[in-house]
């Protein structure tokens, strides 16, 4: 017996929709076989990793925590990559927004004032977005792939921080470790449930995927991004211009990026440290990927992701799991969904097995 | 659900031990439940590694009274708060955070659970339940400076770290002033890699350092590589850096550090189920034990041994200290007057190198 | 500079470069036929994992270096079946392949890492190394000779051959490639695998020519560098050849001149550490500007091959 593909004459929505749950499950399933046949306790691992950051109302505000920057450059990326611009080079942006409100953080240490925060905030946008328009520069200016040079500014960006926190921005008071000093009250991200670690960031990674959403379903801005993306000879006809397209694309995803960074910095670290990359942008290109490309769906693919991470530490604490674990889990993950996507555009039909010969 | 998580722990010393729970008389009482937060992963043959064996050497220690988890790769930042927060709420009553950059989180969490004793290595923060401790390897490196005064004919050794910290230029700084009590013209070149675990990169660093002169190599990064290189290339030799990994080079280990948490573990465990913990900053050294040598390669001879050992003796004893004056920088000018033996604090913070040690730029 | 230090040098030049080479070579054919697998520092792992494993239970380097290459292929495979039958995005399969390879090797090399091996001899009896110049020629091991050779071959395959000339019209054109009657997937499968293979011998140069031991990532991002060295060279093996090379020299010159303390010593290790990458897009945006990039890279990189049917 043996299948073939046939074009579906419209997506279907409801593989769309449902191909993030069935990876997921999938993933359970086969990684409790998985870790089950290597000697570890592979049901318990799908329980610890899925289920009880879920399960535990203690590890919600983890949840939102780590979610959020996902979130926010999960959704920048989801609308480059619906206009067909392959910003891989967040996790470089989200640095350089990190680096911008630094900067404002540090320079105006023992001013105080109300504005520094936004103004940290407003730095971090600017950042992120003016390393994104390197790749955006060249691409349309060169046609140079944009997946190169932003994967390229990535790495640089990390080195950068390693020289400021190493140099020029080095605490003086840190007995001479890499770091910068601690930001003061004025430059930090408040939180806003007492008593637990949920910051503004939180609310916001929500409110920025709602406008994404609404943005990307309701404007003409939206529209073109789409037709863009998709089918760039009718673009063209339609006289939306594929250039202008791809600066909006990878500005706003850069901005977005380095929004996050800056948040992170202000909330979380607090202070800039090498330690600041922490991969939240290239995770997030899995989140994008993860939500569909839809800003709603961002929101629960970056929980999903964050239920992996927050999950595999309860796992490593529980029943010794290693931490190499969740990488696997979260590659499985993403493996099925990407297995599945085909379902959307193509369904399987049996054919005799004397079928013809396809090329 | 407590004995079920105990069984998955894969230490087969706490496996050894579980038959005996509940059939001794303070079985009522709950096991001290303990966490550890590592940043690198415990198979690193370095700084994690000993962390972890120091966790094992607590449970032998303490048995059943004790009760041991810990993470692994935690990287340093909002994710290690989680964790410390994630092992609080199951019930650890005390936590090590076991890298420098853990720091912030420890302070933050500890503020959050007022009742768990944490205790963060490396570190200089404290508050009420936060304690610092460290152990003194400057100690152990001022024997391997003495050996390799002894030993190295061009009388120039290499020195890799990751990044110029206090804890790092002190090693540097003590190995260099013992070479020199042996050899007044040793020097030492340290070169960063901006890494703490990138081995081939350690390799390559080796290897630049033997094609010009440099015949003995010290590394504060974690792994064997240097000493594999060391070994390859026939010089004279290198130093285990936080366990004896004389099995990497048998011939190119002339001694090694050896980072010997478990004192110091036992010893806090202890003080929090008596109700004794206080917060401080704890450092030891080779006199508690806390670093130890390890055994002698078979190139160091005898009369080596002996100067070796003497120099362990003078400090253990406390007749040596080897960052007491006459000392001057690396530019020749006095720094610490003769007699005179820098404090704690200005070792914690140093950013100066001795005589005798080129500095990278 | 006296011309033993100078030898010295070469001589570890040459091993920092041969890995980057030896996975830059395979994701050069993978990128001639149009596919990017942005994978292969994951595949890097699993190879340097296999190698190491097969080396400390059999002792055996060759067996290792085939196990090495096989595990690449089993780890390409899962990349070429979701981006090739299932016409899946090239970018996120080549991500999540990265990450399953470093948390695969993690997995698979727990308790292997405080054993050692031996690295891989040289190739060439000692009696033609004794003189130091020699030891430039005659001194490496045999995946320092593999490496070179297999820059003539994939140079010669794509330039001279048949098969070669499919593979770059598949990268080009897909569409024609498939009109004319030629299997895309076909050749697109083929090139992947042959990228594994080669990121999986890559990964074995580790343990077997860097350093004979396991420790986890510990190929340390020099999947990226290989990457990134493709782009450098604009896809053409020669460039290639000298382009890791270079890629080489700088990462191996930044400790020659801080171990030497010489001039170069004051350059801030980071910008060292950030030339390859910066390097690379200046040389993007050149061959641009120089217009030779449009007929080197290739047209349909990345994208999927989805034939109206």
């Amino acid at each position: 017996m043996q299948f073939r593909l046939e074009k579906r004459r419209e997506p279907s929505r409801v593989v769309l929709y449902s191909a993030p749950l069935i990876a997921v499950l999938l993933t359970m399933f086969f990684g409790a076989i998985i870790f089950s046949a290597i000697g570890y306790d592979g049901v318990g691992a799908v329980r610890e990793i899925f289920l009880t950051p879920i399960t535990n109302s203690l590890k919600w505000q983890d949840l939102a925590v780590k979610a959020s920057p996902l979130i926010i450059i999960g959704v920048g990326l989801s609308i480059a990559y619906r206009a067909n611009v392959w910003n891989i080079g967040a996790e470089g942006q989200y640095i350089m927004g990190g680096l911008a409100a630094t900067w404002v953080a540090l320079l105006t240490h023992g001013m105080g004032g109300f504005w520094i925060l936004p103004a940290m905030m407003v730095a971090g946008f600017l950042g992120g977005a003016a390393y994104a328009a390197i790749p955006a520069f060249f691409k349309t200016r060169l046609n140079v792939n944009e997946i190169l040079t932003s994967l390229m500014l990535t790495y640089a960006s990390v080195q950068l921080i390693y020289y400021l926190v190493r140099a020029p921005w080095k605490d003086p008071m840190g007995m001479g470790f890499p770091q910068t000093r601690r930001f003061a009250s004025e430059a930090l991200l408040p939180n806003i449930v007492p008593g637990t670690i949920v910051h503004a960031g939180v609310p916001i990674a929500i409110i920025v995927a709602l406008v994404a959403w609404f943005v990307m379903s309701r404007s003409v801005f939206g529209y073109q991004v789409k037709v863009v993306g998709s089918a760039p000879h009718a673009a063209r006809y339609g006289g939306f211009s594929e250039n202008k397209t791809i600066w909006l694309a990878l500005l706003l995803s850069g901005a977005l990026a380095g929004f996050a960074g800056a948040l992170e910095v202000s909330g979380p670290f607090q202070r800039m440290v090498p330690g600041f990359p922490t991969n939240y942008g290239f995770t997030a290109i899995i989140v994008a990927f993860l939500g569909r490309l839809n800003p709603l769906g961002v929101i629960f693919a970056g929980i999903i992701m964050a239920i992996t991470f927050v999950g595999g530490e309860v796992a490593q604490t529980t029943i010794g799991l290693p931490s190499s674990a969740s990488g696997i889990f979260q590659s499985m993950m993403l493996f099925f969904l990407l297995a599945g996507d085909i379902l959307v555009r193509y369904r399987l039909k049996r054919v005799a097995p004397q079928g013809e010969a396809r090329a | 659900m407590t004995l079920n998580r105990r069984t998955m722990l894969k230490a087969g010393a706490v496996a050894a031990a579980l038959p005996l729970l509940g059939s001794r008389a303070f079985a009522q009482t709950e096991p001290l439940k303990i966490g550890f937060v590592l940043v690198g992963t415990i198979n690193d043959n370095g700084w994690n590694y000993a962390h972890n064996q120091a966790r094992l050497y607590l449970e032998e220690q303490l048995g059943d009274a004790v009760e041991t988890v810990y993470v692994e790769n935690v990287p340093e930042g909002p994710d290690c708060e989680r964790v410390l927060r994630e092992l609080a709420q199951q019930g650890c009553k005390l936590i090590f955070a076991t890298s420098f950059g853990f720091g912030d989180s420890v302070i933050k969490v500890a503020e959050q659970f007022p009742d768990i004793t944490f205790e963060h290595a490396t570190g200089y923060m404290r508050s009420a339940n936060v304690g610092t401790y460290n152990a003194r390897f400057y100690e152990g490196r001022a024997v391997c400076g003495t050996v390799a005064g002894h030993l190295s004919q061009t009388g120039k050794a290499g020195y890799i770290g990751s990044f110029p910290i206090p804890e790092v230029v002190m090693g540097v700084n003590a190995f260099v002033l013992a070479a020199r009590k042996v050899n007044p013209e040793f020097t030492i070149t340290p070169v960063y890699l901006s890494s703490w675990n990138d081995p081939a990169k350690e390799a390559d660093a080796a290897r630049a350092m033997i094609d010009q002169g440099i015949d003995v190599i010290a590394q504060h990064t974690d792994g064997p590589a240097a000493l594999q290189v060391a070994e390859e290339r026939g010089i004279v030799g290198g130093f285990g850096q936080g366990a004896d990994m004389s099995a990497f080079a048998p011939n190119a280990q002339l001694t090694s550090i050896i980072d010997n948490w478990g004192p110091h573990y036992v010893k806090t465990a202890q003080a929090v189920i008596d109700g004794t913990w206080e917060s401080k900053d704890s450092w030891p050294g080779l006199a508690e034990g806390e670093v130890e040598i390890g055994a002698y390669g078979p190139k160091v001879p005898e009369d080596v041994v002996a100067a070796a050992e003497a120099v362990k003796q003078g400090q253990i004893d406390g007749s040596l200290h080897i960052f007491t004056g006459p000392i001057n920088d690396h530019t020749g000018t006095e720094r610490v007057a003769a007699g005179v033996t820098l404090t704690d604090e200005e070792l914690l913070s140093m950013d100066w190198y001795v005589e005798g040690v080129i500095p990278p730029a | 500079m006296s011309t033993e230090l100078l030898i010295a040098i070469i001589i570890t030049v040459v091993g920092a470069s041969t890995p980057i080479l030896i996975a830059a070579l395979g994701e050069l054919v993978v990128e001639k036929s149009g596919v990017l697998n942005l994978g292969v520092e994951g595949m890097m792992l699993v190879g340097a994992i296999t190698a190491f494993v097969v080396t400390f239970t059999t002792g055996n380097h060759y067996l290792a270096i085939v196990c090495a290459a096989g595990a690449g292929v089993a780890a390409s495979m899962i990349f070429g079946f979701l981006t090739l039958s299932l016409s899946a995005n090239q970018t996120a399969t080549g991500l999540a392949l990265t990450i399953f390879g470093t948390g695969f090797s993690a997995l698979a090399g727990q308790g292997y890492s405080a054993r050692p091996v031996t690295l891989l001899g040289p190739l060439f009896p000692a009696e033609l190394a004794t003189h130091p110049v020699w030891r430039v020629l005659f001194g490496y091991s045999a995946l320092v000779y593999f490496s070179l050779i297999m820059v003539v071959v994939v140079w010669f395959f794509l330039k001279r051959t048949r098969a070669g000339l499919i593979l770059r019209a598949v990268g080009e054109n897909d569409l024609s490639a498939h009109s004319i009657g030629y299997s895309v997937i076909g050749v697109r499968y083929a090139a992947v695998a042959f990228g594994g293979a080669m990121a999986g011998i890559a990964g074995a140069c580790f343990p077997l020519l860097l350093t004979p031991q396991w420790a986890e990532r510990m190929t340390a991002g020099r999947g990226w560098i290989a990457v990134a060295l493709v782009v450098f060279a604009s896809w053409k093996p020669f460039r290639l050849l000298a382009g890791a090379y270079l890629f080489g020299l700088v990462m191996t010159m930044e400790l020659y001149a801080k171990a030497g303390g010489g001039p170069l010593s004051s350059i801030p290790s980071e910008l060292w550490a950030a030339m390859p990458y910066l390097a690379t897009i200046v040389v993007l945006v050149l061959i641009s500007i120089r217009r030779d990039a449009s007929s080197n890279a290739p047209a349909c990189l990345g994208r999927p091959f989805l034939p109206s049917n």
